[in-house]
């Protein structure tokens, strides 16, 4: 059972048992007698009961003006449907209730005029004459009958009694002395053994001279006259006698009497009468008035409910809740309609919103699924808008480009530039790229960063905007190919340096042998001008084709794998070792090791080699009077451990644009030597299985780092395996 | 119950504080006492005090119903235990204007008595000469009880206009303290 049936069975029976218990008051104020009793707990009854109904009213008249101060839906209809109800009944009643009242009074006022009021008077009045007369007679009658007894002694009076009481026809006969003594008495019921008693006032009036007589009611209920005589002859002895007055008259007068008194009292309890006749007419006003409105409540809100369900799902739905479905009304008028077709509204409502859901899932899904995949990739790729303003980058492109290009959404690309000035070439390009008018572009820009030459492969594409006539936008793809570009050229210069040592070398030692045996045969032959002639000819072709067989020799160095001899070599001490052989020219050369106890394997010779090149490098940049500092360090980088050598010098440094390319052959802004050196020093440092780079120091001066795995692993075959990939990260 | 216990009895009660008085009711003397028949009587003289309302009221025809409530119970009697004795007397006092005189009618027996002045009605009403209460036999000797009496106008004997007034106005409430003792018999 809801809480709504609840109330109204509640309320209903709460009016169902006020209204029996008022009308019980009704019956019981008109039949006191019979239901008299039940008067005062009915009135508590219906004043419990109506202070319950007014509770419930106050309730159901509070949660109105809560709602209605809370904007409750359909509380303000309510409210205004509640108060036309009450108005509707209160105006009726309160006109009723009011004429009730006034009529009750006047109802009530004119049972008791003056005219009443005399004739009730006049009529006791008659019923005492008659009675006075009849008491004067019965007065005398006793007084004869004391008067006629002749004896003195109490006990002769006492023994006539009885014939005295029958000879004068009254009812009892008592004779009494002066002090109240009974002396004796006669009834004419033998079974009665005690007079009725007189009162000490009336005894007190009768010894003081003055015979008593009156009127009193008998045990039966019939009228009796009593008389109380005092014996003239001084005997000390009262006589009472009680008569019955004339069945007739008695009842006349008791009639009289009975009507007096009822009259009277009623005259008395006029006040009261009109307060208990108004205070059930109000008790049924308020029945009335609470019952009509706890009613209009009620039903007010009936009536509003399926609107106020409308409104509450109509804010619900505007909210979101697509999934609202209000309670249908039993009855199947205009607004039952309204309520199924809200419902069916809301179901359709619903489906499409989950459909849409649906949709949204899955979009997210696949973007998630699309992110995850370019995450993945090593190839950057960027979303511009039609304008070309960032829109979304891989973590692949922020490496490339070197700077996080996703947080950079909603900027124009060329922000880019503005942050690197390193980067002005890329959107230039890409800009270019996107002005064009065709859908798909390539294109290979090369980059000079702070790191070296950096070589992207850019692709892009525009993306068709939503109408499908217009750019919507454009992504970009794009791969560092340096490291690619950089393997492709130390295998084309591979491949032409042993070409190079297989082709050349081999006619050099017949040429020089040659020059050598026409110096001998024909030196001495010739004049002198034309032995001079030979001879410097011949010197020159001697020394020129040493010249290139050394220059061959670094070729084939360069070109032929090698085999490493590795063993524990202290690196310490190897630097030690070849710096010592530099001691003594006019340049300084500085040592900071810091790697004493540091042993790695590998082949010494090749290492010292390196280190030659890279100090001879060093010196030459430097100039006359240059410095070299070569220094040692133990590091450690992801777990493995490794020795660092760093040779600086305070020459001019490495030129940017060549610094990306410094261990390739043939790059070098030296007017003497073949180009090699760096590029053989790479190749040795890859052999170990270690990196090698170039930079320029802050404060001037070029440097070159060298980091050599500090454990045994640098085999000979993983080295060469693995020399690709050290060269990449070498070169950087 | 021997004489000097009697006496004892009556003593201890004469000795009790009287005069006890609510409204309009005050007991002036009580006493029990044992009969030859070894029966406890109950002798009391209680003054009664009406006040203008309510002598208005019986002036006016208005019979005015006193309860003289007598109720014995063991000490240590349980709550649902019932009374040993309960008697309940009920006086009617009404002025009849034929005769001018003031009747009173016992409601147990039918009795009227008539008297010419209000105040020798009220001092009848308020005497009561050997009612019997309880033969000494149908009491547990070893046990102790309880006597409580109580005089009062009934209300509810009004006539049923002044019934709602009566209740609510403190004129109406003519009532005694409850008068208590305890007693070995």
């Amino acid at each position: 059972m809801n809480g709504r049936r609840f109330d109204m069975l509640a309320a209903g029976m709460l009016v169902v048992l006020l209204l029996a218990a008022l009308h019980m008051i009704s019956a019981a104020v008109q039949r006191s007698e019979d239901l008299g009793q039940w008067f005062m707990p009915l009135l508590l009854f219906s004043v419990v009961g109506l202070v319950l109904l007014f509770a419930l009213v106050g309730w159901n008249l509070w949660q109105l003006l809560r709602d209605y101060r809370r904007r409750v839906a359909g509380s303000r209809l309510s409210a205004r449907l509640s108060v036309m109800f009450l108005v509707l009944a209160l105006l009726p009643v309160s006109v009723v209730y009011f004429y009730s009242i006034r009529f009750l009074s006047s109802g009530i006022d004119s049972w008791f005029d003056l005219q009443v009021d005399s004739a009730m008077e006049d009529a006791l009045t008659l019923s005492k004459l008659s009675l006075d007369l009849h008491k004067r007679e019965r007065l005398k009658l006793t007084e004869n009958l004391l008067a006629a007894i002749e004896d003195t002694s109490q006990t002769a009076i006492a023994l006539s009694i009885g014939e005295m009481r029958a000879t004068a026809g009254a009812s009892e006969m008592a004779l009494f002395s002066v002090q109240g003594k009974l002396l004796a008495m006669s009834h004419d019921n033998p079974e009665v053994m005690l007079p009725m008693p007189p009162d000490s006032g009336m005894v007190q009036q009768v010894v003081g001279g003055a015979d008593y007589v009156g009127v009193a009611s008998g045990p039966d209920g019939r009228l009796v006259v009593r008389c109380l005589v005092l014996d003239r002859q001084e005997r000390g002895i009262v006589l009472q006698a009680l008569y019955p007055v004339p069945e007739s008259l008695s009842d006349l007068s008791k009639n009289v009497q009975d009507a007096y008194e009822t009259y009277r009292t009623r005259a008395y309890m006029r006040s009261q009468i009109k307060f208990t006749f108004a205070l059930s007419l109000s008790l049924v006003l308020a029945l009335g008035l609470f019952a009509a409105a706890w009613a209009a409540v009620f039903t007010a809100r009936r009536l509003v409910q399926p609107i106020s369900d409308i409104a509450e799902g109509t804010r619900a739905v505007a909210e979101g809740d697509y999934d609202k479905q209000l309670p249908m009304p039993r009855s199947e008028d205009e607004i039952g309609f309204l309520v199924s077709s809200f419902n069916a509204m809301t179901r359709r409502i619903a489906r499409a919103r989950n459909a849409l859901e649906d949709s949204r899932r899955e979009l997210l899904n696949q973007h998630n699924y699309l992110e995850t995949v370019l995450a993945g990739l090593s190839t950057g790729v960027m979303a511009l808008d039609g304008n070309g303003n960032i829109r979304t980058a891989n973590p692949a492109a922020d490496q490339i480009i070197g700077m996080p290009v996703g947080e950079l959404e909603g900027q124009p690309l060329a922000i880019l530039g503005e942050r690197n000035a390193a980067l002005l070439p890329f959107v230039e390009r890409v800009d270019e790229g996107l002005r064009s008018a065709a859908h798909v572009g390539r294109a290979e820009i090369t980059l000079y960063r702070g790191s070296g030459r950096q070589v992207l492969l850019c692709r892009h594409s525009a993306l068709d905007d939503d109408d499908g006539d217009g750019v919507g936008g454009h992504v970009l793809v794009f791969d560092d190919v340096t490291e690619l570009v950089k393997a492709q050229r130390d295998a084309a210069w591979g491949e032409v340096a042993r070409r190079l040592a297989h082709e050349i070398k081999n006619p050099l030692t017949p040429i020089q042998l040659s020059a050598e045996r026409l110096r001998h045969k024909y030196l001495g032959k010739l004049p002198v001008e034309d032995g001079k002639v030979l001879d410097r000819a011949t010197h020159t072709i001697v020394q020129q084709v040493e010249a290139m067989k050394a220059m061959v020799n670094d070729f084939s160095d360069y070109a032929k794998p090698t085999r490493l001899q590795l063993e524990p070599v202290q690196i310490d001490a190897l630097l030690n070792e070849v710096l010592a052989l530099y001691e003594g020219g006019t340049q300084m050369l500085a040592l900071q090791l810091d790697a004493p106890d540091l042993t790695i394997e590998a082949d010494p010779v090749r290492l010292r080699q390196v280190m030659h090149n890279l100090i001879k490098n060093a010196l030459e940049a430097s100039g006359e009077h240059g410095c070299v500092v070569v220094s040692s360090r133990v590091g450690e980088e992801e777990d493995s451990g490794f020795v660092e050598i760093v040779v600086s010098d305070n020459g001019p440094g490495f030129d940017p644009e060549l610094i990306g390319q410094a261990f390739e052959p043939y790059v070098t802004n030296k007017t003497k030597g073949t180009g090699l050196g760096l590029a053989i020093v790479k190749r040795i440092v890859a052999e170990h299985g270690g990196l090698v780079h170039a930079e320029n120091a802050d404060q001037g001066g070029g440097r070159v780092v060298l980091r050599l795995p500090a454990l045994a692993r640098a085999r000979a075959g993983i080295a060469a395996a693995a020399a690709g990939r050290a060269h990449g990260g070498g070169g950087r | 119950m021997n004489g000097f216990l009697r006496k004892l009895m009556i003593v201890m009660l004469l000795a009790m504080p009287l005069g006890v008085a609510a409204d309009g009711v005050t007991f002036d003397r009580i006493a029990l006492t044992l009969s030859d028949e070894d029966r406890i009587l109950l002798d009391a003289d209680i003054a009664f005090d009406l006040n203008d309302t309510v002598a208005e009221a019986l002036e006016n025809g208005v019979p005015l119903t006193f309860e003289t409530h007598v109720q014995m119970r063991r000490v240590k009697a349980w709550v649902w235990e019932s009374d040993v004795v309960e008697h309940r007397l009920r006086t009617v006092l009404q002025y009849r204007p034929l005769s001018g005189l003031y009747e009173l009618r016992n409601l147990q027996g039918d009795e009227r008595l008539s008297f010419a002045t209000r105040d020798a009605a009220l001092r009848t009403l308020g005497r009561i000469v050997g009612m019997p209460v309880v033969a000494r036999a149908e009491l547990d000797l070893d046990a102790e009880y309880l006597v409580r009496i109580n005089v009062r106008l009934d209300i509810e004997a009004l006539p049923l206009p002044m019934r709602p007034v009566a209740y609510i106005r403190r004129d109406w409430k003519i009532a005694s303290d409850p008068w208590e003792w305890r007693l070995r018999p």
